[in-house]
Order: C-alpha cells, then structure tokens, then sequence
C-alpha cells in the first residue's frame, strides 16, 4: 500500500478544506493559473457542499469556461440546476451578454424619448471595453449580494486576469470619489449608475477581505513556474489586503506508476517542488495525484471531493497492460513557411534589419494557460534567430515568466537574450506609466497647471491602462527593426479581448468631433489602426498558432476562441499539440491511459480544426534556461 | 459673480476630458481648460455626457427639444444662464467670456483660441 503515502511524504500536513459554518452565505474562489485543474477543484467542492446538505451555486468568471464540459451538460448565462444532484446550482457568466444586459438597463428607459440616432450612439457608447469590463463586474458583484444560498464557488478567470477584477472594486470606489468631487465623470459608464453602485462595490470588496466570509483557494501543478506563479499571485492579492487560505497542489504523480527513469526523474523533481513550496508558502496545503483519465461526470468529480476533503486516494493500474494502441499519425507541417518571414529574395539574413519593402512577420502564440504557450513561443523565436532572422519575442501575458524560460530579467524594454534575439516584456502597470508621462509632457506649457492637475487625476482611470498597454503591443507590431516579432500572448479570452480592442477602438475613433485639431488627430489614428487590423488579417504577414494539449478542456477552448478570432476575419493556422506522450515512456497502464486519452484527442483536434498539427512531445525537463530551449528547438 | 452659468451638454463620449479614447482628444481638453478658468473666476459650469447623464437631456426642455427634432448632431449645446448659446460645436473661451459678460483671463489658460 504505497499508494497512500507518497504524496504525503513531503506534503504529510494533509489539510481537509474546511466545511464552513452555514449561519452565514460563504464564498470560495478557486484561484491559479489556466489548466492547473481550478474548474475541477472548484466543481468537486461545489458537488462536495451540495452533497453535505449545503445549497451551493458554483459560478464562473472565466470567458472561456468549461464547467459544462466537467458538468456533462449545458449551463450557459443563467443559474442553471445541476442534473443527478440535490442542492447544486451552476452558472457560467458570458461576458458579452453580461453587457448587452447591462446596457439594456441604462438605455431601456430612454427608448421611445429619445430619437434613434441618439439612442444608438448610446448602445455603441456601451460597447466598448469598459462597459464590457464593468458589465461582468456588476455581474459578478450581484451573486455576492445574493443571499440565496449558503455557499457560493466562484471558479475564476486565470490569475493575471483575476488580481485585475480583484483589484478593480478598489481602484473604481476610489476613481468614482474623485470623480464625483471633480468634474462628475468617469469613464466607466453612466455616473448615476456607479454612484448608485459604489456602496456595493464597496461593500464586495469588504467581503472580500473578510476572511470569515470569503476563503481564497490556490491550485498550482507540482512544477517550478507553477510555484513562481502562485507566488506572485498570492503576494499580488495580500497587497489589496487577501490573503489565500488553503493551497492545493494539484497533479501530482503516483509514485507506484513512475518505475521507468524518465518518469522517476519527473516524480522527483516535483517532489522537490514539492518541499520548495513548503518552504514557501505556509499555508495549509491539500497534494492532488495525477489521475490517468479526465475528470468528467458525478462520479469523477466525487471521486476527486474524496481524495480532497477525505484524503482517499485514487488506487491506479501500475501494471503492464496490452500495448496496440490508436496512434494518430501527424504530418509535419511547413514550419518554415509558417514560422518564417518570407526569406527566398535573401540568402544573407545575418540579423540584418528590415530592409525597404519588406515586412515584418507577425507570430502569435495562443491557447489556454498551463499548455506551454509561452515555451513553443519561446521556440519559435530562438527558431527564428538560429535561422538568422532579427527576431524580439513580446510576452503580453500580465503574468509573465518568459524571464523564467529564458533565465534572463526581461523588462518593459528589450533586452538581448542571445544572437538575434531580443525580448520584451508588455507590463500593464510599466505601459501605463510611460503613456501618463507621455500625454502629461505633452500638454506641459500648453494647459493652465489646474488643467494639467486634473489631467493627472483623470488619467489615472483603469480604462487608460487597458489602453496605454494596447498602445504599447500595436508599437511593437509596427516595427520595422525586426524582421519576426513573436507574441507571447495572454490566455485565450484576454487575448482576444486585446485583440478585439482595436476594432473597438476604431469604432470609438469614428465618434470624436471631426473638427479642427480632432480631425487630424482622428485621421492619423484611424489610419494606423486600419493598418493593424490589415496586417491582423494577413497571412503571410500574421500566423496565429494555438498551443493546447490533448485533452477535452483545452481543445474545446481553443476551438471556441479560434470561431471567435474567425469573426474578426482572423484564420488560425496552425495548431501545436503538446505534452504528447511518446511510446517509449508509456510502458505501465496508467501512462498507456492517459496516452489513449491523448490519441482519442488528437484525432478529435485534426477533425475539429482542420489545420496542420505539430506534435511536441513531453519533455524530460521544463524548459528553463537556454540549454533546454535550445534542445526543444533541435525538435523542430 | 452670482447667477453667471455655463451648461454643456456634451455628445456620447468616454470622457469629457479627452483624456480616456484611443488617442487624447485636444478639442476636448481646450473645452476642459476653458472650464477649469471659468470656474475660478466663480463661474457655475455643468457638464453632461449623453453616455453618462441621459437623465438630464431631457430633463432640460431646450435641450430635449433640441435633441428630438435634430438628432445626435445637434450635440454639442453650450447654454448661458439658460440660454442655447451654440449648438454642434464647442464656443471658445473667449466667445464664452462674451456671453457671460465677463473678462477673460489673461495668462491663463494659455492656448484657448480653437483654430
């Protein structure tokens, strides 16, 4: 009986997740990085609650949602019951209905009073990313507010994306005080609205810090750039006054099923992650096994509420089963042509920067967070500079650890990381400070100081942010001293959302007075946003590559957002599946399961998306540091 | 200074200030300089945004009047103790000092002349 000590061998302070006391409405927010198994925790707690006799509603905030993948079963944007068990209700919040209902809200008294061109520069006024922001924020601040239930799950959007919501309520209470003493506007919607709102606001935040009311719960996978992450998270989250009460570790390997080196290798080195963590973070931590098929369903899902509120585990197949498995085969795509800027018309591309007529190469790296994104962009990039192409590699993820891939600090400006090869990182905050700097120097000796004192406050509004880091990418984008840019981009519904912006941006363009001054200052803008949107769309000048791995989540993310980038006339062009599981390394019935499991995915990824796949086998390391990055790149 | 008043009604924006679009939005912050100055001579100046303050577009009987039969362009309205002063774009300054009656400042604001 192995099987129950390994994972506590290090972890042995095993911590049941607490069963709160029902006198009043609980909440728990599940938080973590994308694809470290949030949504299954936060389900097997919700079913684990509702199956105590608590009445229990798990929400999600997640654009990209899947909890009706693990719930076998439509949820959608309304509270929806859950099938096959008492007490449990679900709801996903989408983000774009979120808004239309907002908006509806605000505008529905003035229809029929006011003419219609007004009434539709209204509903466009409402369409831009700060209603869309606000909307889902409402939303979201509304189930708190609801005394309906006694415990109430939120599985979170991805970390980065999470600390912004969280951060929010505090930066709009105060930005709504200034407002209101000030010139009476905010850029965040109708001023009766959020005035109306600000006690509620103020009020989530306070429940927030509550940690009587409100736990916070952090999944990492048993991986160092997993441990980096929720580290910085937590420490992103104590200084808004939160702090994280129970830690999980999920994934972890069974001991029993690593007989081969190469997994040997791997259980130890979580395991080292393992006391790392302890050391780290100390507080109470629940070790998660690594199961060898999807958790979908009632019983799955108990199954896990077992091992996490019990400490059961899960017994595994150490044996050698029978081998003929489905292999899947996968033609190698053109990656030159994809990855490459067009190169016949020079032989000699010694980093030489771009010359007259030619263009820069656009490569954008997409898909859901945890499936090594950031290590195939990463690839692409060294690809490019071994190839001899001047190359910057641009992470926008907000919770960025390309300096962790390369084991260089990259910053807000580009730094050499080796030949060729510069990177940068799009910090929100960094890009924000510069832009605020940049409009107040600009209107220096211009304004009256009065002005230039308001401008100040007034900049200081989380739309601006948005904007200034947008501002920063679309730089980055239009450089010519590059020949390949590769974006490291956030998880899947940031990024669109970043993405989308200058489409909204343009619209927003389009409604300032075209007089004097404003006009040439529309005309310039305009222009250069129709050539981003252009060079979006070409491509040979643009590929966007999504990086998932074959399991059900991440495909049907990255499908959902692939339809997504095709409304805004963006086609995705290649796909890269990664962690696969060779044959060699399969050699007992747990990994064999879990390589049927990615075979089963991989033929569903081909007939889905119909794009070429490139397969990317799991590596024996992570790639950390630039021996490893150059041996991932060798694979290629 | 009592009973000197300044309303505008301003169009669908993200921020009267010009600060918070896409780019900065110079007519915008010229109108916001010259709001600044009157309100320290002791001008009384309100600012509607119609993305904003729907509520009081037609809670003003000039304005909702105004608004009913032209539509959107009619926006911006600029009122002087009561009266429309300037409709679909925005007075100067200067014109503002006119209609209320008053000096303009002469440092500041520095640059208030549109075109």
């Amino acid at each position: 009986m192995i099987r129950a000590m390994n994972a506590t061998r290090v972890m042995n302070n095993h911590v049941k997740v607490e069963i709160p006391s029902i006198n009043k409405q609980r909440y728990i927010f599940f938080s973590g990085k994308g694809g470290v198994g949030k949504t299954t925790m936060a389900a097997a707690s919700a079913v684990h609650y509702a199956e105590s006799g608590k009445k229990t509603l798990i929400v999600t905030t997640d654009p990209a949602s899947n909890l009706a993948d693990v719930f076998e079963q439509e949820i959608g944007h309304k509270i929806t019951p859950v099938k096959g068990i008492q007490n449990l209700w679900a709801m996903e919040i989408e983000p774009d209905q979120a808004t239309r209902e907002y908006r509806e809200r605000i505008i529905a008294p003035y229809r029929g009073i006011m003419p219609d061109d007004v009434i539709a520069s209204l509903e466009e006024n409402l369409s831009g990313p700060c209603t869309t922001e606000m909307a889902a924020f409402d939303r979201f601040i509304g189930f708190m507010e609801d005394d309906g239930y006694d415990i109430i799950v939120f599985d979170t959007a991805p970390t980065g994306h999470t600390l912004r919501l969280l951060e929010l309520p505090v930066d709009w209470s105060r930005h709504i005080g200034q407002a209101a003493a000030g010139s009476g506007q905010t850029c965040l919607g109708p001023v009766q609205t959020i005035q109306d709102s600000k006690d509620k606001y103020d009020r989530a935040t306070a429940l927030l810090r509550d940690a009587g009311r409100t736990t916070f719960i952090f999944v990492m996978r048993p991986e160092e750039l997993s441990l980096y992450e929720t580290l910085r998270a937590s420490k992103e989250l104590e200084t808004i006054g939160i702090r994280a009460t129970t830690l999980i570790i999920n994934g972890i390997l069974p001991e029993e099923v690593c007989g081969i080196e190469f997994f040997r290798k791997k259980y130890e080195a979580q395991q080292q992650v393992l006391r790392s963590t302890a050391e780290a973070i100390h507080t109470p931590a629940s070790s998660m096994l690594l199961r060898d098929n999807e958790v979908k369903g009632l019983p799955a899902l108990r199954s896990v509420a077992d091992e996490l509120f019990h400490d059961r585990k899960p017994s595994f197949q150490s044996v050698a089963g029978p081998g003929a498995l489905d292999s899947v085969f996968l033609e190698k795509p053109d990656i030159e042509r994809l990855w490459l800027p067009g190169h016949t018309s020079r032989p000699d591309n010694s980093g030489a920067p771009l010359l007259a007529g030619e263009k820069t190469k656009s490569l954008f790296f997409t898909g859901k967070g945890g499936v090594g994104k950031t290590s195939i962009s990463c690839v692409a990039a060294l690809f490019n500079a071994q190839q001899g192409f001047k190359t910057l590699l641009v992470t926008t993820d907000p919770a960025a650890h390309i300096g962790e891939v390369l084991n260089v600090s990259v910053g807000a400006q580009p730094v050499n990381v080796a030949d060729n090869l510069d990177a940068v990182m799009v910090d929100q905050k960094a890009a924000f400070k510069e832009y605020k700097e940049k409009v107040l120097l600009d209107a220096q000796g211009k304004y009256s100081d009065d002005m230039l004192a308001a401008m100040d406050e007034e900049l200081n509004s989380p739309c601006t942010e948005e904007m200034a880091a947008f501002d920063k990418f679309m730089q980055f984008m239009e450089s010519s001293e590059y020949r390949t840019v590769v974006f490291d981009t956030a998880p899947t519904g940031h990024t669109l959302r970043l993405l989308e912006l200058p489409f909204d941006y343009a619209k927003q363009v389009e409604m300032m007075a075209g007089t004097g001054d404003t006009a040439a200052v529309k005309e310039s803008t305009q222009n250069r946003f129709k050539k981003i949107i252009q060079t979006l769309r070409d491509r040979e000048r643009t590929v966007f590559t999504f990086v998932l791995y074959p399991e059900s989540t991440p495909l049907l993310e990255s499908y959902r957002a692939m339809l997504d980038l095709r409304t805004a006339g963006i086609e995705t062009q290649l796909i890269v599946a990664n962690l696969l599981l060779t044959d060699r390394v399969c050699s007992n019935g747990f990994f064999r399961n879990r390589q049927k499991m990615q075979m089963k995915y991989l033929k569903e990824i081909q007939q889905k998306f119909d794009l070429p796949v490139l397969g990317f086998p799991l590596m024996q390391d992570e790639i950390r540091g630039f021996e490893l990055l150059r041996r991932a790149t060798a694979l290629l | 200074m009592q009973g000197k008043k300044v309303s505008i009604y301003d169009p669908a924006l993200c921020c009267s200030t010009g600060l918070c679009g896409p780019v900065v939005d110079p007519v915008l912050v010229k109108v916001n300089d010259a709001v600044l100055a009157l309100r320290k001579q002791g001008v009384e100046v309100e600012r509607f945004n119609l993305a904003q303050q729907i509520k009081d577009f037609t809670a003003n009987t000039a304005v909702a009047a105004l608004l009913h039969n032209n539509g959107k362009n009619i926006l911006p309205i600029t009122l002087v103790n009561g009266a429309v002063v300037k409709t679909g774009a925005y007075p100067s300054y200067e014109d503002l000092c006119r209609a209320l009656e008053i000096e303009p400042l002469r440092h500041k604001p520095m640059t208030l002349s549109l075109q």
